[in-house]
């Protein structure tokens, strides 16, 4: 009730100012940015003052302010993501798993100096559970094949033990078909994983700028369009607002 | 406001409801074209970023978008969210279904590949007795092809094939690389031919309604566009059995609105149309409404290298350019284990190779990819994949959409047809470039789920019997006579080639038709 009061109130406060503006000569605008606009917010609030030539004014300006370049930086560069997905070993051999088939060189940063396990342990953590049964159960496995074959765990097992226990798996593929036997899947899907974390991050565009090298895969982003329909959805408001059949609210 | 009754209402701006708004109209014909999204604007709506600024480094956020294998986090935003339209299948029975809402539809997405359909396909139930025949030959829709070709700007070369008709093309006279020429050869030999590919060069790089056709409707002054509009229902005049118009709902507020029209055209895109006359209960007294689905299977093909071109010796001489292999299995004999054929896209790239195609990592992977970089070449299938009437789409009254409409249960699953057929491309195209000296680096026999092609037919199928189609060989109505489907569900067959010329062909004839008729006062 207070809320239907509020709004009719505010339609008769505007319906009112706009007659007193109506009976003055109405100036003819010179330019768009001339042409009178309306703070919605202002109006709201308070709107016999929203219509005066100063808060035109004022909004006119505003309208015309233009963003100044203030540089923003990647929160990896500063922060670190905690961890909290993966058990203690298996996080352990991911990050040593990691470390194998994404070493860096040449002044690029490998996985770890990348950030890799990290942000997996994130994106795993948030991921369907067929993923995350993929996950968990390869490094189990890696870790299982790295005793039976090395008597090390493989986040303790050299170079010449890891390759022992990774290379019997590798598999040449291409485009969305990674072998389809489970473990198979693990190691080749979980090896490109940690490459493009890598090659994406920002610490591996960091080191391509001072490399002189060009910006690493630039791409198209497509913004919510118009103004995105998940907003809508996710604050419910189909529900009740279009009844399919007359009265189907009663 | 008064409500006024439009002449043609067209629902959906893709290829063919912007064919249809561009012949109509230009011939004098107002036309009002709802469309379920927004408009774009190209400018505002897409930014140039680097893949590391994105929040997860490109790989999307998980499980936003399972069944768009094309989506990146880059263009996530683009697809539409099954959340907010879901769709559901039977276990084991995946369907890719991409979909896209916004004024323009698919068109601005589309692979720009450009081909007719030959008489193969037309009449390929008296080929090889599978299906229907089409009610329509090519030297039917042949003028109309090449009108269309000339608005896309097709590009390609004469072969003289008569599975791949030649077309009205801006020719296409680039020499072949050294490698391709091997390529040839070893086709040669093998009875397999390799021809240049074919694709709508367009304007300004993009061959879409919104550039091409929508324009040129606007132009007449007698269009009207209306974004944002989910049609949830054609309505029809109980008393004359027409189409009288159409409900629909704001995308935004979901407030209803009705419209009146003297001509409904529906090109919302093969499943949407289907969905759309089931949920309103008309034009299906033939009852193959939303049976006898049917795409292409894409997937299945090799990676491989050009031995001269590696380490750092690639040049365009040398390698570089694409090809096409068109249909070329059981034209005049026949191939045990499949019927009909595939086409197969031929790649090679002086550009980096693929990590994926080596069984290697660390320092030793990063070697190989200097060594092969600009040696790269592949194979890819677009295969003809059958409809048979058990491939169909349901209604799921039980799942709703954002706006309460009823959504697809899609019933469809490949057979060994398919499964034949993607093995013997693989099979061939790897003889082929072993003969030609390349190395096969990686084979791959699986194919993406159905959908995956985004060239999914065949639901409301066109047959001059009003008894096995849902409209005529002019896109009519069997049973609505002022309702025409122009989109792709009208195909009675696949056929191997990308859908899209065929579809602007057969939306500008039967737009032409209708005009004619109205001007007759027929419709």
């Amino acid at each position: 009730m207070k809320r239907r009061e509020f709004v009719k109130g505010l339609a008769v406060a505007s319906a009112a100012a706009g007659t007193a503006l109506g009976q003055q000569k109405a100036p003819q605008p010179k330019s768009p940015a001339d042409t009178p606009v309306v703070d919605q917010g202002a109006q709201a609030t308070a709107p016999n003052t929203a219509s005066a030539p100063a808060a035109n004014e004022r909004l006119q300006r505003v309208a015309q302010f233009h963003t100044p370049n203030i540089p923003v930086t990647q929160p990896d560069v500063v922060a670190t993501t905690e961890t909290r997905y993966f058990t203690p070993a298996r996080y352990a051999t991911l990050v040593a798993f990691s470390k194998a088939v994404m070493p860096g060189s040449q002044g690029y940063p490998g996985a770890i100096d990348a950030g890799v396990p990290e942000f997996l342990d994130f994106l795993i953590g948030s991921s369907p559970s067929e993923r995350q049964a993929m996950y968990n159960t390869g490094l189990d496995r890696l870790q299982a094949d790295s005793m039976k074959a090395c008597k090390v765990p493989f986040a303790q097992a050299d170079a010449k033990q890891m390759d022992m226990v990774i290379r019997p798996n590798l598999r040449a593929w291409i485009n969305d078909h990674p072998p389809t036997e489970p473990y198979l899947l693990f190691v080749n899907q979980v090896h490109r994983d940690v490459r493009e974390a890598t090659l994406n991050s920002p610490a591996y565009a960091k080191a391509a700028e001072s490399a002189g090298a060009r910006t690493p895969r630039l791409g198209r982003v497509v913004w919510p369009l118009d103004p995105g329909i998940e907003t809508w959805v996710a604050n419910g408001a189909p529900k009740g607002s279009a009844p399919l059949s007359k009265h189907a609210h009663a | 406001m008064a409500l006024k009754k439009v002449d043609v209402l067209i629902i959906g701006s893709g290829h063919t409801g912007g064919m249809a708004a561009k012949i109509l109209t230009e011939k004098g014909i107002a036309c009002t074209m709802l469309d379920a999204g927004p408009m774009i604007n190209w400018e505002r709506d897409r930014t140039l970023k680097p893949v590391s600024t994105l929040p997860y480094r490109g790989f999307d956020a998980p499980g936003r978008l399972p069944h768009v294998f094309q989506s990146s986090e880059f263009s996530a935003n683009q697809w539409i969210d099954e959340k907010v339209i879901p769709y559901n299948y039977p276990a084991g029975q995946q369907y890719n279904w991409v979909r896209v809402r916004s004024v323009g539809g698919r068109s601005p997405y589309w692979g720009r590949q450009s081909f007719r359909l030959s008489d193969y396909e037309f009449k390929c139930k008296d080929h090889d007795g599978f299906g229907e025949n089409w009610p329509i030959d090519l030297k039917t829709l042949a003028p109309y092809y090449s009108r269309v070709e000339a608005i896309f700007r097709v590009e390609g070369a004469y072969d003289k094939l008569p599975q791949y008709p030649d077309g009205n093309f801006v020719e296409d006279k680039s020499p072949w690389s050294q490698a391709m020429q091997r390529f040839i050869a070893a086709g040669t030999k093998m009875g397999v031919p390799v021809t240049k590919p074919r694709s709508s060069l367009g304007t300004g790089g993009m061959a879409a309604s919104i550039n091409l056709l929508i324009p040129d409707a606007v132009a007449t002054g007698k269009l009207t566009t209306i974004p944002n509009s989910i049609v949830r229902q054609i309505t029809v005049d109980k008393s004359t059995g027409k189409a009288d118009g159409a409900i629909f709902i704001d995308r935004h507020s979901h407030r209803e609105m009705t419209i009146k029209a003297r001509v409904v055209i529906v090109a919302a895109g093969t499943l949407e149309t289907t969905r759309l006359l089931m949920i309103s209960d008309i034009c299906n007294g033939s009852g193959v409404l939303g049976h006898h689905l049917t795409d292409q299977i894409y997937g299945a093909g090799i990676a491989a290298s050009v031995p001269e071109a590696r380490n750092g010796k690639a040049t365009r001489t040398i390698t570089g350019g694409g090809a096409l292999i068109p249909r070329f299995r059981n034209l005049d004999t026949k191939t045990p284990g499949f019927l009909r054929g595939y086409a197969v896209n031929v790649s090679a790239s002086n550009g980096p190779v693929d990590a994926r195609w080596f069984a290697e990592y660390g320092p030793a992977l990063d070697k190989k990819m200097d060594e092969y970089s600009g040696s790269g070449f592949t194979t890819n299938i677009m295969g003809e994949t059958l409809g048979h009437y058990e491939n169909h789409v349901e209604l799921n009254k039980q799942v709703v959409d954002a706006w309460g409409m009823p959504t697809l249960t899609i019933k469809t699953k490949y057979t060994d047809n398919e499964v034949n057929m993607a093995k013997d491309m693989v099979d061939t195209t790897a003889a082929m470039a072993e003969a030609a000296g390349f190395e096969v680096l990686a084979k791959n026999y699986q194919f993406n789920p159905p959908g995956y092609s985004i060239h999914e037919q065949g639901t409301a199928r066109m047959n001059d019997d009003p008894k096995k189609g849902v409209v005529n060989q002019w896109n009519q109505s069997h049973d609505v006579k002022n309702l025409f489907v122009t989109d792709a569900s009208v195909f009675p067959c696949a056929g191997w080639q990308n859908p899209t010329m065929t579809m602007c062909a057969l939306a500008m004839r039967a737009s032409e038709y209708l005009a004619d008729q109205m001007k007759k006062g027929v419709v």
